[in-house]
C-alpha cells in the first residue's frame, strides 16, 4: 500500500529517531546510568508509551535487558506500567510530559542539597570535639566546612527564588536541569 | 601502611575525611553521572585542594592510571589546574575554588551542550527539509516535538548558568557584610 515516497519516508524518520536516541541517551550516560538503560529511557522519552516488545525491535536487546531495564525506570520514577488493552501484556507510560520528566533534575539537585547539608552537620558535630582542633589536617576541614556552611544556603536560596519566579523563569530553570 | 597513607594528617582528622570522602564518591556519580574513581579525587581536592598524583594514590589506594586519568578529567574540566614543582619533573594540581561555587558543577560545560545543539539542529533541518515526505508519519510529531523540547531546552542553559551565579555571588556578599 505504501507509496515509494512513503517508504523513504520512513526510513528517514526512522534513522532520525535513531539520532536522537543516541544524542538523549547521552544525556543519560553522563548522568551515570548504564548505556543499555540510557537507550531505553530515550525511547520512551520520544515514544511516552512502549512495550517490552516495541523496545526489543527498537533496540536489538534481549527481553532480559528490556525487561530489566523497565523495572529500575519504574523503580526511579521514569515509566509507570499499566495492563495493555489485550491483557496480554504491559504499556510502560512516561511518568509525566518529557518536559516534566526533564526538568525533574532540578529536585534531584534540591535533594542532593539537603542530603549533603544533613551529612555536614554529622561532620560538624564530629569535628566540634575539643581535642581535635589542634589536629594535624584540622584547618583543611575546617576550611571545607566553613566554605561549605556559605554555599549550601546560598543555592537554597536561589531554588526557593527560581521556584517561587513566574511561568518565564521557570522554564529556565526548566532548561538547566534539562542538560543533566 | 596505615600510617603512610594518613599523608599529613592527624588518625581522627583522617577518618572523619575518609567519611567526607566516602559521601561524595557515593553521591557525585549518583547525581552527576561523574565516575566514582573522578568522585573520590575530587572529594581530596575539596579538602586537601593542593596535591601530587603520588598523594592521590596514597589517599585513594587507585592504580597510578587512574589517577592520572582522574587528574586528566579535572583540568580538562578547569575544575583543577596542574603546574610543575619547580626543579623536578613532578605537577602538582591545585583546586583554587570549590566547584560547587559554580553552576557548573550541577550542570554539562558550556562545549558539551554547543555540540548537542549542533547535533539537534540538524536533526531539525532534516525534519523541517523533508517536512513533505514525512509529516503524516506515525512518530513524526512527537520526534518533531522532542527536537524541538531539547532545542530549546539547551538553548536556556547559559542565560540560566549566568543568572544562578550572579544570584550565587549576590548572596556571598550579602552573607559576609
Amino acid at each position: 500500500m505504501k507509496s515509494g515516497k512513503n517508504a523513504l519516508g520512513e526510513e528517514q524518520l526512522g534513522a532520525i529517531e535513531r539520532r536522537l536516541v543516541e544524542i538523549i541517551s547521552d544525556f543519560g550516560y553522563l548522568k551515570g546510568r548504564s548505556a543499555k538503560i540510557a537507550e531505553v529511557t530515550a525511547y520512551i522519552y520520544i515514544r511516552e508509551e512502549v512495550t517490552q516488545q516495541l523496545l526489543r525491535q527498537l533496540t536489538g536487546y534481549s527481553l532480559g535487558t528490556v525487561s530489566a531495564a523497565l523495572k529500575e525506570l519504574e523503580q526511579l520514577g521514569v515509566v509507570s506500567k499499566h495492563p495493555s488493552a489485550d491483557a496480554r501484556g504491559y504499556l510502560y507510560k512516561l511518568a509525566g510530559t518529557p518536559s516534566q520528566v526533564l526538568s525533574r533534575s532540578m529536585t534531584d539537585v534540591q535533594e542532593y542539597l539537603s542530603q549533603t547539608s544533613s551529612f555536614l552537620e554529622e561532620i560538624e558535630a564530629k569535628l566540634s570535639k575539643q581535642s581535635l582542633s589542634k589536629k594535624q589536617g584540622y584547618g583543611s576541614l575546617r576550611r571545607f566546612l566553613d566554605e561549605m556552611n556559605v554555599l549550601i544556603p546560598a543555592y537554597q536560596h536561589i531554588l526557593q527564588t527560581f521556584q517561587a519566579a513566574p511561568s518565564g523563569a521557570g522554564k529556565e530553570k526548566e532548561g538547566a536541569a534539562s542538560d543533566q | 601502611m596505615t600510617s603512610s597513607s594518613a599523608i599529613g594528617f592527624d588518625p581522627e582528622i583522617r577518618q572523619i575525611e575518609r567519611e567526607i570522602v566516602g559521601f561524595f564518591a557515593e553521591k557525585t556519580p549518583e547525581y552527576t553521572g561523574r565516575h566514582p574513581i573522578v568522585a573520590t579525587v575530587m572529594a581530596y581536592f575539596y579538602i586537601r585542594r593542593n596535591l601530587t598524583q603520588q598523594d592521590l594514590r596514597k589517599l585513594t589506594g587507585f592504580s597510578a592510571g587512574a589517577i592520572s586519568n582522574a587528574v586528566r578529567q579535572l583540568v580538562d574540566i578547569n575544575m583543577i589546574t596542574r603546574e610543575m614543582v619547580p626543579g623536578t619533573h613532578t605537577h602538582r594540581y591545585k583546586m583554587e575554588t570549590l566547584p560547587f561555587r559554580s553552576p557548573k558543577y550541577f550542570l554539562q560545560t558550556e562545549k558539551t551542550l554547543e555540540k548537542r545543539h549542533k547535533q539537534l539542529k540538524e536533526l531539525k533541518d532534516i525534519l523541517d527539509d523533508h517536512n513533505d515526505e514525512m509529516r503524516n508519519l506515525e512518530g513524526y510529531q512527537r520526534v518533531y516535538a522532542v527536537v524541538t523540547l531539547l532545542l530549546e531546552l539547551i538553548s536556556s542553559v547559559p542565560r540560566f548558568m549566568a543568572l544562578i551565579e550572579e544570584e550565587l555571588d549576590r548572596f556571598i556578599e550579602k552573607g559576609k557584610r
